[in-house]
């Protein structure tokens, strides 16, 4: 990692990059320029995972005219092939090096694709196809799925943290804000916020579990998001976090992907 | 004595031809459920699944949307993305463990008043049989499996 992060800043290809720097025994992210290029370090895997690419997003948006480069594993990777297609980030203004994750982070994620198209570091580990906690959730009978999922719906503690660690919730007016939609005041919030929550991440969460890994209440919320997209795959035959392609609710007309079936 | 449960259905019609198509079935004095509210849209290219949600948050038993039949929507593709949306949103509430059965997609044109009349009835009877719908009103004593 040292040696490409200090040529891509001593080339002048990147202003700055985006890697980690350990602090008390754990990485963290750390923007590196020409100033503190010293104290980059050799890469090694980790187990810790931060929404790297909502921190680039945010970099990048008060210094428009900037080049970041970013050490992304293969969901924060995914982000951006989802921000490039919905206009908030510019390729041309990103430069990526990518690491692989261990096998038992990719175990622990039931991770379609545990590294990055870009593999810099690390060895690409097996991915993992299938969900078993989805599996289980699917074969449950409606109606006590209702009641597993109000049993934690109703621990929500309202503290929008699943939509502020996501990498790929950019909008600046937030839905779950919304007092008619979302009744204000109310603790906890009525099943409506986590639907409405869902409404979005279709055809855009690219399942880094982040938001499951911060809420509070410990609620599942990456089986719904998964699930979520599964849905957007089955019905649109779209594949949220690959490079091509635009999300099925982000266009009308001709290019629109009619779901197969009667009509 | 308890009162009988009447379904309360949210019919989100656009207005160009489901909407005509139920005026046209008032018009011609066509007896169907009054169970029924409706809201014109311009279009039910319109209806976001944040109204099917709001719909079922503010207490409807049952959702119905009715649009132009596909070629016929008069901003062209507009029904494209309701097709899109309304498959989605019902998939989704069926995960979530509400019966998606609660909730209706139609095409119906300005003149088939009398499919409209079918329609409502048909699913007032539907609805009626699913009894009331869940309430999405948070209750924290459901966190605690009570
Ligand atoms: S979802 Fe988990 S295993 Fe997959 S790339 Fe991200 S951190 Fe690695
Ligand atoms: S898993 Fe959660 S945090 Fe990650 S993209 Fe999906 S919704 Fe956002
Ligand atoms: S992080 Fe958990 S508790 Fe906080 S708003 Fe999201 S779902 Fe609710
Ligand atoms: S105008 Fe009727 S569906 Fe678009």
């Amino acid at each position: 990692m040292k040696t490409k992060v200090r040529q891509l800043l001593e080339e002048g290809r990147v202003d700055a990059f985006l890697a980690y720097k350990t602090i008390h025994g754990v990485p963290f992210p750390t923007l590196f320029t020409k100033e503190n290029v010293d104290e980059l370090e050799e890469w090694a895997p980790f187990k810790a995972r931060y929404p790297v690419t909502k921190i680039l997003l945010a970099q990048a948006r008060q210094n428009p005219g900037k080049t970041f480069g970013v050490l992304v594993r293969g969901c924060e990777e995914r982000s951006l092939y989802e921000l490039f297609k919905w206009n908030q980030l510019s390729p041309d203004k990103v430069v990526v090096l990518g690491q692989a994750c261990t096998e038992d982070l990719a175990l622990y994620c039931e991770c379609k694709k545990p590294f990055p198209d870009q593999l810099d570091y690390g060895e690409a580990p097996a991915p993992v196809p299938r969900s078993r906690r989805l599996e289980e959730l699917e074969a449950m009978p409606e109606t006590d799925r209702l009641q597993w999922w109000l049993s934690h719906f109703n621990r929500c503690i309202r503290c929008h943290g699943c939509r502020d660690v996501c990498p790929v919730c950019f909008c600046t007016e937030c839905s779950l804000e919304h007092k008619e939609l979302i009744p204000a005041r109310k603790l906890p919030p009525d099943s409506s916020f986590h639907l409405v929550r869902a409404v979005h991440m279709a055809g855009r969460c690219i399942d880094c579990g982040l938001c499951e890994e911060t809420c509070p209440a410990g609620i599942p919320l990456r089986a719904l998001y998964k699930r979520v997209n599964d849905l957007v795959e089955n019905i649109f035959d779209y594949q949220t976090g690959v490079p091509d392609g635009k999300s099925p609710f982000s266009m009308l007309g001709d290019e629109s992907f009619l779901p197969a079936g009667p009509r | 004595m308890q009162n009988p449960f009447e379904p309360k259905i949210l019919a989100f019609l656009c207005n160009w031809c489901s909407y005509a198509g139920a005026d046209l079935a008032g018009v011609s004095r066509l007896q169907y459920p009054p169970n029924i509210r409706v809201v014109r849209v311009m279009c039910s290219g319109t209806v976001s699944p944040h109204h099917v949600i709001h719909a079922f948050q503010r207490g409807a038993d049952g959702v119905l949307v009715a649009g132009c039949h596909i070629g016929d929507c008069h901003y062209l593709k507009g029904n494209y993305m309701t097709l899109k949306r309304m498959k989605f949103v019902q998939e989704l509430i069926r995960f979530a463990g509400y019966n998606p059965e609660r909730f209706r997609l139609e095409w119906i044109s300005s003149a088939e008043g009398v499919k409209f009349a079918e329609v409502v009835r048909d699913f007032t009877e539907k609805v009626r049989s699913l009894g009331p719908a869940p309430s999405f009103e948070a209750s924290p004593r459901l966190a605690m499996g009570l």
